[in-house]
């Protein structure tokens, strides 16, 4: 395969920054291997991200082109596409790669996770779409890889997205050992640029923007918010990304009732790999907390809480609603053990930060809601503080709650809601762990 | 309608003003309007840097050369970190939507002025690339007039450093309308003053008597 044509495969590129001479596209073009398409359609749809809302695909008077044109905004960020950019769509579809492959995962699947990849597998042949609802720690991850390794010997192409970068960064490495032979690419905001045919591409949901009709299967790991996601075009991109035929197989620690229903094929699993159920979480009350912190108090029974984990030598996670909380209780929180940091989205240490608390350098970390998911500490105790605000929605409180207890040796800790009122986001996480444990007794 | 920097929901805030007047609808969020950071107390005379009545640079552009150009100028807002935010995906992601979030301000800085307001230029081959000249398009958005007297050669100031930009020698060149004798320069962003100071001579000469400056951002 030519190097053009590995990098372009499945893909809609703008035309100016197609990482080849303009000479070699012109001659893809000349041959009728790719085709030109315009930036925004006619109708006033952007042929990347699909989006079509008058109140993102904006008309201004274009200088390039001396008429009135369109640009896309809710893709903007990847390099603006107007009515006169020029995007190049592959057209030739790549060859099929079938034949055996090397398999690097040895482990061993629990007799609930062995039953899911096999029903994952008969999806796949069949082509259907696929839901695998499965609890936080119960070993997702694993129970994809004999599927993904037998798609991989027939040669298809396939995609697994989520939508954070931590999680796609995580997944990486794991997925590099457990496929040795495949070219495997990693895609994220700013990631490098990787060379050849990716068989298996890894990506942000917003990275797939740049597909079309690439893959003949998908994954869609954290899909809970599918299909009313916060942004309805992620759920366009993974579509346009996909072949027509191209099964999707959606996983989720916490789906949605649509999601539930709309995909008929589920397979589920209420257990965790090591056995142990699920921490329960606990409701403390701890009124007017914001006030408190706001006048320089740290509310009692959180200072409790963690004074006794420090005692105990058990590293922890504090939940805070707002940035802003979090830097009000910082310096509090550093008053009673230096060795409390604070992490939010925007901190450009996060990941340090994170490092250090699973080796022991520091003694806890007051976060917003981005480590909700993803992170895996041994013998780590949660507390959520104001569990009833609006940003902890019944799934991020799952998602808190699955935290703890991930491993075999410890699976046990403390999950505390401490809460200025109990809500039903809070009584319905409980109430799902609750039926996650009575289901995965039997 | 969603904010257009952060993209949350916009709430709409009834108003008595908005009943009985027409308001161009908000863009911004509360959240991201209060990040901008206007600048209120009275500083330089040319540019409107706060501090000292002259700033370094204008006392700098009066000893060499440049002297009694302009007669006095303003900058609208500080350019602090939402702000560079702002102009990054206004200028360099092309968000032309962007031009509108200030047209309020540049529109209040203008409605009454009764000297020709004059556009800084790009050159051609950048106004290409870009796709819309971004001072044009915050007057557009804010609705003022404008007359474009000067063209600007090929040189850009972005990629140069503080000393390479003040020892550029020409910028500009006349563009052959007629010179008007009272006129304001409008920019976006004033970071040493170059630019402004060679826009002025270059007028200066061809007859124009009262210079003012308006900028949106001092940096």
């Amino acid at each position: 395969m030519q190097a053009i044509e590995a990098f372009l495969s499945g893909r809609i590129w703008i035309r100016q920054f197609i990482p080849f001479p303009q000479e070699l596209v012109q001659q893809a073009i000349d041959q009728g291997n790719a085709i030109v398409v315009s930036g925004i359609s006619a109708d006033g749809q952007c042929a990347r991200c699909l989006e079509t809302s008058p109140d993102y695909v904006i008309p201004y008077t274009c200088a390039t082109c001396r008429t009135i044109c369109r640009y896309c905004r809710t893709c903007i960020k990847m390099g603006r596409i107007s009515s006169c950019t020029e995007l190049v769509v592959w057209r030739t579809p790549p060859t099929v790669n079938a034949g055996l492959r090397a398999f690097g995962w040895a482990g061993d699947l629990t007799p609930l996770q062995n039953s899911a990849s096999k029903a994952i597998s008969k999806s796949i042949r069949e082509r259907e779409d696929h839901l695998l609802y499965a609890v936080c720690g119960a070993g997702k991850t694993e129970i994809l890889f004999s599927p993904i390794h037998e798609a991989l010997q027939k040669g298809l192409r396939i995609c697994i997205a989520a939508p954070r970068t931590d999680v796609i960064l995580e997944l990486s490495p794991r997925f590099k050992q457990a496929f040795p032979d495949a070219t495997i690419h990693t895609l994220y905001g700013d990631s490098p640029e990787q060379s050849g045919y990716g068989e298996i591409i890894l990506a942000t949901t917003h990275q797939l923007y740049r597909f079309q009709e690439a893959f003949d299967l998908l994954f869609v790991d954290e899909a809970d918010a599918f299909p009313y996601s916060l942004d309805p075009s992620l759920e366009r991109g993974v579509k346009k990304a996909g072949k027509p035929s191209a099964p999707i197989i959606y996983i989720s620690a916490t789906p949605s009732k649509t999601l539930q229903k709309r995909i008929t094929v589920h397979s589920t699993i209420f257990k965790r790999y090591h056995g142990a159920p699920l921490p329960v979480p606990v409701y403390r009350a701890m009124w007017n907390y914001e006030r408190q912190i706001r006048k320089g108090n740290l509310p009692l029974p959180l200072k409790r809480w963690i004074e006794d984990k420090l005692q105990k030598q058990q590293p922890f996670l504090l939940f805070f609603p707002s940035i802003q909380l979090i830097d009000q209780v910082y310096p509090l929180l550093h008053k009673i053990d230096s060795r409390i940091e604070s992490v939010h989205s925007k901190d450009p240490q996060r990941k340090e930060k994170v490092m250090k608390l699973r080796e022991g350098m520091l003694a806890g970390l007051a976060t917003s809601t981005i480590l909700e998911r993803g992170i895996t500490i041994p013998h780590l105790q949660v507390a959520v503080i104001g569990s009833d605000h609006r940003v902890f929605d019944r799934a991020a409180l799952i998602q808190i709650a699955g935290r703890v207890g991930r491993s075999a040796k410890d699976p046990t800790g403390d999950v505390v809601f401490f809460h200025n009122g109990i809500n039903r986001q809070m009584d319905a996480a409980r109430q799902e762990i609750l039926f996650y444990n009575k289901e995965g007794r039997v | 309608m969603n904010c257009c920097l952060c993209d949350q929901a916009l709430r709409f805030v009834p108003s008595w003003r908005g009943i009985f007047l027409y308001e161009a609808p908000e863009l911004l969020c509360q959240h991201c309007r209060n990040e901008f950071s206007k600048i209120t107390e009275q500083g330089c005379k040319f540019c409107g840097k706060e501090g000292e009545a002259i700033c370094r640079d204008c006392h700098y552009w009066e000893e060499h050369g440049y002297r009694e150009l302009i007669h006095s100028g303003k900058s609208l807002y500080r350019y602090n970190d939402a702000m560079k935010d702002w102009f990054h995906q206004y200028k360099f992601l092309k968000d032309v939507l962007l031009a509108q979030v200030f047209a309020k301000d540049m529109r209040e800085a203008l409605v009454n002025e009764r000297a020709v307001v004059v556009p800084i230029p790009l050159n051609n081959e950048k106004l290409r690339e870009r796709s819309f000249s971004q001072v044009d398009e915050l007057l557009l958005a804010a609705g003022i007039p404008y007359r474009h007297l000067l063209e600007k050669y090929g040189e850009t100031l972005g990629e140069k450093t503080r000393q390479e930009r003040m020892a550029t020698k020409r910028l500009f060149r006349l563009n052959g309308e007629k010179v008007p004798k009272q006129l304001v320069l409008v920019d976006d962003l004033y970071t040493t003053g170059t630019t402004m100071r060679q826009a002025a001579k270059t007028l200066q000469e061809a007859g124009a008597e009262s210079i003012r400056i308006l900028t949106l951002i001092r940096a």
